[in-house]
């Protein structure tokens, strides 16, 4: 038994050994693969002229504009005999397929992101230089609009142009006019302490006055915006040390905790992911939200009857003044791509007036370029408010500095993590401030 | 005596009754508990989006069939179902098939740092996958098997086969080694004992595994989310995954889906459970 079990194991290795040698030789394949790959991405553009040229587009809410992107991208690439693959890739998951991407050098030839991502590839070098292209694209009639080229001004990202902004969001007040007027209010309230009055006289539960997200999410972060219209700083003038407990910090958590437990916010707020106040909205649960204008095409698209129940204003202002940042959306051409004078007149070709034109009739963003003001789409009221607030708003993170620090700081949610702390947890005010400014400041000391 | 008799009877007639509505209207708490929230996803996949959200109710006022023709015509979604369908079933061929082997090489064999073998196997299953898909990235890259669903297939494996193997150890190691002793002193080879004495009596067991493993790479989405980006090779939590853009959730094609995209699993499940709990269990207890 045991002299068979040995001849058999000899025989079960020996074929083992066969497997690993055709193994080997898979194996050599791979590597030779490898090497292709690796060749590949050093070989010069002349080389991988027939590659096509690969861009990521931004899905955003509106299946019109996607796929009219989509198409542009494809009709410039038949016109120009060039190649194009054009992804759309779920901003919600940017970040993920961006990190992965860049570790592994498979970035696309273009791609359009946010104004955090790009602060951070930009100082990562990851990042062409745009500089002609922006300084062509802005040089026709009115230019840039002073907020928009304030907000990916060279400066702020390590020394160059690496994007090249083609819409603008931001946060526009929502309000259910129906509800409001029968309670004898009128919107817009032009104060958060007004809005907070104006909710309580008119809400009936389970109609909820104070839509606003004070959960670990993005929209959670327009707390930031309110704490700073109350004086309230993240960090110093210079943009290195955190300073957010202070007195008008502690007025800010305040107003926010009193109107908590005054129940104006409705159930489950603090939690809430990213849709949350849409939903809300969309359920007729909330009186007042502040959203990008999403919430405006699902209303007009399913629920046409509380569309015309609504209406639409700036943020309201704090004790110190208005704050509503305007968040530039751009597009950028990673270092890695090989044909950057391709991808660069595909980015050209996408600022156009004739496509924007279109573009902007389905999609919801606001201009950034001045005679766009002009534009059939920014007559109707969401989009006109966010003309406004491209107009009217505030840059990113102001009053603060914008850099790496304060969007890391955003990006951990110190500040609804804070009103949390106050509204959940019952920490006093001083606490919960003195937490967050020691949480803070260990973000910031990070990027001395 | 004669008193208490009656009031002993009374208990003896009563309490099996008392028991028997208690236990039933436990499994039927449990029953409701489970089968609640399946109840609300197909009620929701047959609303209207103004229905979903201003007229909640545990019944839909106006059934329709408009979020499935959406998901099916206009968003493809037969498409990320037939990707799956390849993936998971690659996925588990291969995993079943290595692991088999694998799990047949640690338990019947002696070598050098076999335990040690075993243990890494675990290891490496053990290992949190928001860690490794960077790396995993960079290979796949170099490989040039990004974006493709055998590239997919292979990152899978990394992670099925350590677990398969796992639970088959603890399976095969249930199985007397003396019935594979027996054929071979009647003239089988090794390797034909294990395939018509130790796999036959390991059916549970492997069904389990191939279950199990069908149904994590059915389910997976990190790693597809990276390694996929093509809209054709998307999978079926990928597609769902779509079906969120920016802050809006469109409930009721996202509900279609997830009704479309259980019912694989679901027969899977209702044809294999006796083998399911049979497999995972011996496994479980005999490692």
């Amino acid at each position: 038994m045991n002299r068979q079990h040995r001849i058999s194991r000899r025989r079960v290795l020996g074929r083992a050994a066969g497997v690993g040698t055709v193994a080997a030789i898979g194996g050599g394949a791979g590597l030779s693969r490898l090497e292709e790959a690796l060749a590949a991405r050093r070989a010069p553009a002349v080389l991988r002229q027939g590659a096509p040229l690969v861009y990521w587009g931004g899905l955003i809410f509106s299946d019109e504009a996607n796929q009219m992107l989509v198409d542009e991208v494809t009709a410039w690439g038949e016109a120009n005999g060039v190649a194009t693959e054009t992804v759309m890739i779920n901003q919600n998951e940017t970040n993920q397929k961006v990190s992965a991407a860049v570790e592994s050098g498979t970035m696309p030839d273009a791609l359009d992101m946010g104004l955090d991502l790009l602060l951070l590839l930009s100082q990562a070098g990851e990042l062409s230089d745009l500089g002609d292209l922006y300084a062509t694209i802005g040089g026709g009639e009115g230019g840039w609009y002073p907020s928009v080229d304030a907000s990916v001004a060279a400066d702020k990202l390590g020394g160059a142009h690496t994007g090249i902004p083609f819409g603008a969001s931001g946060n526009l007040l929502f309000s259910r006019t129906d509800a409001l007027e029968a309670a004898g209010q009128t919107p817009p309230p032009e104060t958060w302490q007004e809005l907070r009055e104006m909710a309580e006289a008119a809400q009936e539960p389970p109609l909820y006055g104070m839509g606003l997200a004070l959960s670990n999410v993005g929209d959670g972060n327009l707390q930031i915006s309110v704490m700073q219209s109350y004086g309230g700083r993240v960090a110093n003038d210079e943009g290195t040390d955190c300073t957010i407990a202070s007195p008008e910090t502690a007025a800010y958590l305040e107003w926010v905790s009193s109107a908590y437990e005054a129940g104006l916010f409705p159930p489950g707020a603090t939690t809430w992911d990213g849709a949350g106040d849409n939903t809300a909205y969309l359920a007729g649960q909330a009186i007042f939200i502040a959203n990008t204008g999403s919430v405006s095409i699902a209303m007009d698209e399913d629920d046409p009857e509380l569309a015309a129940a609504t209406s639409y204003s700036p943020l309201p202002a704090g004790p110190v003044g208005r704050v509503s940042p305007i968040n530039p959306n751009v597009r950028a051409v990673p270092t890695s791509t090989q044909d950057q004078d391709r991808a660069k007149a595909l980015i050209e070709h996408l600022q156009g007036r004739d496509f924007l034109e279109r573009y902007y009739a389905v999609a919801i963003y606001g201009p950034v370029l001045q005679y766009q003001a002009d534009f059939e789409a920014f007559t109707g009221p969401v989009r006109a408010g966010l003309a406004d607030l491209v107009t009217n708003g505030t840059a990113p993170g102001a009053p603060d500095v914008y850099n790496t620090a304060y969007a890391d700081f955003s990006a951990n949610f110190l500040v609804p993590k804070m009103v949390q702390r106050v509204v959940v947890d019952g920490v006093p005010i001083e606490q919960a401030m003195e937490e967050t400014q020691q949480q803070g400041q260990a973000i910031y000391d990070k990027y001395r | 005596m004669a008193a208490v008799q009656p009031i002993g009877r009374a208990n003896r007639s009563w309490s099996p009754v008392l028991r028997r509505v208690a236990l039933y209207a436990t499994l039927a708490l449990v029953a409701l508990a489970i089968v609640f929230p399946v109840y609300w996803m197909v009620t929701i996949s047959l609303k209207l989006p103004r229905e979903i959200y201003r007229l909640p109710g545990l019944w839909p006022q106006a059934p329709t069939l408009e979020n499935y023709r959406e998901l099916i015509v206009e968003r493809g979604f037969l498409i990320n179902i037939r990707n799956s369908l390849v993936v998971a079933g690659a996925t588990t061929l291969a995993s079943v098939g290595m692991s088999t082997l694998a799990a047949f090489s640690i338990v019947r064999f002696r070598y050098r740092f076999k335990g040690l073998v075993g243990r890494l196997i675990l290891f490496a299953y053990l290992t949190p996958t928001s860690l490794l898909f960077i790396p995993l990235s960079v290979i796949v890259a170099r490989l040039q098997l990004g974006d493709t669903l055998y590239g997919l297939v292979i990152v899978y494996l990394t992670f099925s086969v350590p677990l398969s193997t796992w639970l088959l150890i603890g399976y095969f190691r249930g199985v007397p080694a003396e019935l594979e002793e027996q054929a071979m002193v009647d003239g089988t080879t090794r390797l034909g004992a294990m395939l018509r004495i130790l796999l036959p009596l390991s059916l549970p067991g492997l069904a389990a595994v191939g279950i199990f493993t069908f149904t994590a790479a059915w389910n997976e989405l990190l790693l597809a989310l990276i390694f996929i980006t093509n809209e054709n090779r998307r999978t079926v939590p990928l597609g769902l995954q779509y079906l969120i853009t920016g802050d809006v959730f469109l409930w009721g094609p996202i509900m279609a889906g997830a009704v479309l995209s259980a019912l694989p699993v679901i027969v899977l499940y209702f044809l294999a459970q006796r083998y399911m709990v049979q497999g995972l269990t011996a496994g479980s207890v005999k490692g």
